[in-house]
C-alpha cells in the first residue's frame, strides 16, 4: 500500500476513515469470535481425547494381570489406539508416532501422578500428547502408581482444518463488511458534506456579488452556527450596500435636480446678457467690463450646467445613442472646422473610414480632446485616425509636458484639475469624464498615456460593428 | 492509521491454527490394577476379616462374588456365613450411587454377617477399580423379600 | 417685421426672450399658457410661433398640433437637451425646428429667419412634374390643379430637391440648405418634413413619386 497517495478531499477522507473503522471493527469482532470458537474447539477436543483415553484404560485395567507382562502392555497399547507408548519399569510397548513424546511430559506424569496433556507442533502438524500413570487403589481408597505409564499421541490436523475454515469465514465476513461500509460511508459523508457544500455555494455567490444569497441553517451544530454567521454577515453587507447605493443615487438625483432647476434662470440670463452686451457701446469702462464679465460667466455657467446634466444622464442611464453612418475623417474635420482649429491641428486620416456612431457625441469627444491638448499641452497638436478590422482609433497627441504619473490615474475623474496653479481653467472639469462616458456608450474606450518623446496622448477606440440601436 | 493496520495484521495472523501449549492437567489417572480382589470372611470371634487373593488381576465384582461364594479355602481359621449352592453366577448393575447385585441366593441363605461379606466384597472391588467410596449396595435375593430393597454399606469401609 | 408668438410659462424667461428677440427686429407677442397662446394665435395670426413644450394646462405638443391643424404657420419648439422624447413628439406634431434651452437669442433669431425663408433661389418660373406644378415666383404648389398649402419649410424643401431633379441630397445637405443648420443638425427634422410633404403632394405616401428615398444616402426628386 502506498502512503504517498493520501486522500485530499473532505469526502474521501471521511469515507476512508469510516471504512477503516468499520472494517477494523468487523475484523476485530470476527477475529475475536473465531478465536474463542477455535479455543473452545481445541479445549473440547482435548478434553474429549483425554477422557476417552482414560475411559479406554479404565475399561481394560481390571482385566489386566498385575504385575504386567509384555502381552499385557501390548494389550493396553492396542486398547488405547495407534501412536501409543506403554512402559512398565524396563519394559515398553510402542508404535507409530509414539517417539514424539518428550521427556518433560514423562517427568510430569511421574511427578504429578495424574493425567497430563500437552499440545505440540511436529512434522508440520499439530499434535495432542496425553500421558498418564495407571494407579492401583487400595480398599481404603489410597492410590499408588502401578508403574505402568501410558503415552498417547493424537493428531489434531482435523481440528486445525476446522479452525482454519472458521478463520476463513471470519476473514470473508470482514471482507463482506467492506461493501456496506463504503456505501454507508458515502451516505454519511453526503449528509455531513451537503451543508458544507451549500455554504460554499452561498459564499461563492456572495463573492460574485449576489448579496441576497443565503443558506438555510439546518440543525443546531457548529455548521449551523457558522451558517448563521455567514447569513448575518451577508445581511449586514447587503444593508450597507443598499444604504450606500441609496446615498449615491440621492446625490446623483440631487445633482440632476440642481442643474435642471438652474436651467430656467440661465435661460433668462442667456437671453438678456446678449441685450446687455449689445448696449455696452455707450457705457463707462467699468460698466462695460462688468457687462462683458456677466456675458462670459453666463456662457460658462451654461456650459457647466449642460455638462452636469449630461453627466447626470449617464449616471441615470438615460443617455441614448443616435447611430448614423458616419465618415470618421469628415466628422473630425467638421468638428475642427466648426471651432476654427483646422489650421492649428495636423490631421492624419485614412479616408473612407465609415462607421456607425452618434455624431454629436463623437463631436463632443473630439472637441474635448483637442481642446484639452490646446489648453494643457503645446502645439503642434496631432490628430490621427487609423482603422483595423474591428475598430477605429482617433489619437490626439500634443507636444506639451505630458501627464505626470500622479495625474494619469485621475485624468478621467470628475472635476479633477491637473494644474492647480491655473485658476482660470475654462473647462467645466467634466469634459474628459463625459468624453469617456460617451466612448463607453459606443462600447468603445478612451485611454490616456504619454508619448515616448513627451506630450500627452489620448486614444479613442470605437468598434466598427455597431448595429443600429 | 499505520498502527491500526499493523494491529489488524497481527490479530489476523494470531487467529490462525493451533498454538502449542505447555503441560497441563488432564484429570485423574485411571486405576483398576491389582494383584487380586479382596474378599471378606468371618473369623472365629465372628469378626469380618479381609482376605486379599492373589489372582493376578482385579477382575469384576461378579468374579469376586463368585470367589466369595466358593468359600474361604483351606486354612480353617476363617469361615463364611453364606450358604452357597452350586450356582455362583451373579448379575451386577452399576448406576450412579448404587450397585445392584442379583444373587443366586435367598435371604435365608445368609446371616447378617454374610450380607456384610457380600456388601464389603462388592464395594472393595468397586473402589479398587477406581469407583467412589460413597456408593450404596443393594443385594437382590431370588425370593421376594423386603431385604432386597435395602441400600447397604460395609461396616469396614466407610 | 415678422410677427412672432412666444408661448412660455416662466415669466422671466418669457420677458428675457421678448426683450432679446425684439432687439433682433421681431414683433413679439407673448402668452403664458397653451390656452392663452391658442387664443392669441387665432386673434393675432402671427407669422411664426416659438413654443415651449413644458406648459401648464394643455401641453406644448397639443398646442403644436392645433396650430398645424389651423394652417401652415411655422412652429419652433423650445426643449431641454436630453428630452429626446419631446423632440420626437414635437416634430411628429408638425414642428418645423427645435432649439435647446437655454438658447442664445442670436441662435434663435437665425432659426426663425431660416424657417420663415420660403425660397433662397431666384425664381425661374413654373416647374411641372407630372401632376405637380410648382410656381417658383408665386411660391404656390398645385397637384392636379388643386392648390396645396405648404409651410415655408415644406415649400423650401420641395423647391430645393425639385431644382435639380434626379440628384441625391443627403440629409446633411438638406439640413444646411433648408434649415441653415451647422454640421451637427438633427436629421430627424428632414425625415419629418419629408413625411409631411409627401402626405400633401403624393397620391400614395407609402409609394412616393416625387420625393423618393435613397436608402443609406438621403432623398431625391423623381425621376417620374
Amino acid at each position: 500500500m502506498s502512503w504517498t497517495l493520501r486522500p485530499r478531499g473532505l469526502r474521501a477522507r471521511l469515507v476512508v476513515a469510516f471504512v477503516l473503522v468499520t472494517v477494523a471493527g468487523a475484523t476485530a469482532a470476527a477475529w475475536s469470535s473465531a478465536r474463542s470458537a477455535s479455543t473452545a474447539l481445541v479445549t473440547s477436543n482435548q478434553q474429549r481425547l483425554t477422557a476417552s483415553t482414560a475411559d479406554q484404560l479404565a475399561a481394560i485395567t481390571p482385566e489386566l494381570s498385575y504385575p504386567p507382562d509384555q502381552a499385557a502392555l501390548d494389550r493396553i497399547r492396542i486398547a488405547v489406539g495407534e501412536n501409543t507408548l506403554v512402559t512398565f519399569r524396563g519394559m515398553q510397548s510402542a508404535d507409530g508416532a509414539a517417539g514424539l513424546v518428550p521427556g518433560t511430559l514423562r517427568t510430569a506424569v511421574q511427578e504429578q501422578r495424574q493425567m497430563v496433556a500437552q499440545r505440540i507442533t511436529a512434522e508440520g502438524k499439530p499434535w495432542l500428547l496425553i500421558g498418564t500413570p495407571i494407579m492401583t487403589t487400595a480398599v481404603n481408597g489410597s492410590r499408588t502408581p502401578s508403574g505402568i505409564e501410558v503415552y498417547s499421541v493424537r493428531d489434531l490436523t482435523a481440528v486445525e482444518q476446522e479452525i482454519d475454515s472458521l478463520t476463513r469465514t471470519a476473514v470473508a465476513t470482514s471482507a463482506l463488511a467492506l461493501l456496506p461500509a463504503v456505501f454507508l460511508a458515502l451516505l454519511a459523508a453526503r449528509s455531513v458534506l451537503r451543508p458544507v457544500r451549500d455554504l460554499r455555494d452561498t459564499a461563492r455567490r456572495l463573492a460574485d456579488g449576489d448579496l441576497s444569497a443565503r443558506t438555510a441553517p439546518q440543525g443546531a451544530d457548529e455548521l449551523a452556527a457558522l451558517t448563521d454567521t455567514v447569513n448575518e454577515m451577508a445581511a449586514s453587507l447587503q444593508d450597507s450596500m443598499v444604504t450606500m447605493q441609496r446615498m449615491q443615487s440621492d446625490a446623483r438625483r440631487f445633482a440632476a435636480d440642481v442643474s435642471h432647476e438652474l436651467r430656467t434662470p440661465l435661460s433668462t440670463l442667456t437671453a438678456v446678457v446678449e441685450v446687455l452686451a449689445g448696449t455696452t457701446a455707450g457705457m463707462e469702462p467699468d460698466a462695460r467690463e462688468s457687462a462683458e464679465l456677466a456675458v462670459t460667466e453666463t456662457e460658462r455657467l451654461v456650459r457647466l450646467v449642460e455638462d452636469l446634466m449630461e453627466v447626470s444622464r449617464f449616471d441615470a442611464g438615460t443617455a441614448g445613442l443616435r447611430l448614423e453612418e458616419t465618415n470618421l475623417a469628415d466628422a473630425v474635420r467638421d468638428c475642427l472646422r466648426a471651432r476654427n482649429w483646422l489650421d492649428q491641428v495636423d490631421l492624419v486620416a485614412a479616408d473612407n473610414v465609415v462607421l456607425r456612431c452618434d455624431r454629436r457625441r463623437l463631436d463632443v469627444i473630439v472637441a474635448n480632446l483637442v481642446g484639452n491638448a490646446f489648453r494643457h499641452g503645446e502645439p503642434p497638436v496631432l490628430v490621427r485616425i487609423s482603422v483595423t478590422q474591428e475598430e477605429a482609433a482617433v489619437e490626439v497627441t500634443d507636444n506639451g509636458p505630458g501627464l505626470s504619473e500622479m495625474v494619469l490615474p485621475h485624468v478621467f475623474d470628475r472635476f479633477y484639475k491637473a494644474d492647480a496653479a491655473r485658476t482660470r481653467t475654462p473647462g467645466s472639469g467634466l469634459g474628459l469624464a463625459i468624453a469617456l462616458e460617451n466612448a463607453r456608450l459606443h462600447s468603445g474606450d478612451l485611454t490616456a498615456s504619454n508619448n515616448a518623446h513627451g506630450g500627452a496622448r489620448f486614444t479613442l477606440l470605437l468598434p466598427r460593428g455597431l448595429e443600429k440601436l | 492509521m499505520r498502527t491500526l493496520v499493523a494491529l489488524l495484521g497481527v490479530l489476523t495472523l494470531a487467529g490462525c491454527g493451533i498454538q502449542p501449549s505447555g503441560v497441563s492437567d488432564g484429570g485423574e489417572a485411571p486405576t483398576g490394577l491389582a494383584t487380586g480382589p479382596t474378599l471378606y470372611f468371618v473369623d472365629a470371634s465372628q469378626h469380618l476379616v479381609a482376605q486379599p487373593r492373589q489372582g493376578g488381576r482385579l477382575g469384576t465384582i461378579a468374579d469376586a462374588i463368585a470367589l466369595l461364594l466358593s468359600g474361604p479355602g483351606g486354612t480353617g481359621k476363617l469361615h463364611t456365613e453364606i450358604t452357597a449352592g452350586e450356582v455362583t453366577r451373579t448379575d451386577v448393575a452399576i448406576s450412579p450411587g448404587v450397585i445392584e447385585v442379583r444373587l443366586p441366593l435367598t435371604v435365608d441363605d445368609v446371616t447378617s454377617l454374610g450380607i456384610d461379606q457380600l456388601v464389603c466384597t462388592t464395594l472393595a472391588v468397586h473402589i479398587q477399580s477406581g469407583g467412589s467410596r460413597n456408593v450404596k449396595v443393594r443385594l437382590v435375593f431370588t425370593l421376594a423379600t423386603p431385604e432386597s430393597d435395602r441400600l447397604r454399606t460395609c461396616p469396614l469401609i466407610s | 417685421m415678422p410677427a412672432i408668438l412666444l408661448i412660455e410659462d416662466d415669466p422671466l424667461v418669457r420677458r428675457g426672450l421678448e426683450l432679446a428677440l425684439s432687439r433682433h427686429g421681431h414683433d413679439i407677442r407673448a402668452a403664458e399658457t397653451g390656452e392663452d397662446g391658442l387664443r392669441e394665435f387665432s386673434s393675432a395670426t402671427p407669422d411664426l410661433v416659438v413654443l415651449d413644450l413644458m406648459l401648464p394646462g394643455i401641453d406644448g405638443i397639443q398646442v403644436c398640433r392645433r396650430i398645424r391643424e389651423a394652417g401652415e404657420v411655422p412652429v419652433i419648439i423650445l426643449t431641454a437637451r436630453g428630452d429626446d422624447f419631446d423632440v420626437v413628439e414635437g416634430l411628429a406634431a408638425g414642428a418645423d425646428d427645435y432649439v435647446i434651452k437655454p438658447v442664445q437669442p442670436t441662435v434663435l433669431d437665425a432659426r426663425i429667419r431660416a424657417v420663415l425663408r420660403r425660397s433662397d433661389s431666384a425664381p425661374d418660373g413654373v416647374r411641372v412634374h407630372g401632376e405637380l406644378r410648382i410656381d417658383t415666383a408665386a411660391l404656390t404648389v398645385t397637384v392636379r390643379d388643386t392648390p396645396v398649402p405648404l409651410t415655408p419649410t415644406e415649400l423650401r424643401l420641395l423647391l430645393t430637391v425639385s431644382q435639380s431633379a434626379g440628384q441625391v441630397f443627403s440629409r446633411q445637405q438638406l439640413l444646411e440648405a433648408v434649415w441653415e443648420h451647422d454640421y451637427l443638425g438633427d436629421s430627424r427634422l428632414v425625415d419629418n418634413c419629408v413625411q409631411r410633404l409627401r402626405a400633401k403632394i403624393e397620391q400614395d405616401a407609402a409609394a412616393p413619386r416625387y420625393v423618393q428615398t435613397v436608402r443609406g444616402f438621403g432623398y431625391r426628386f423623381g425621376p417620374l
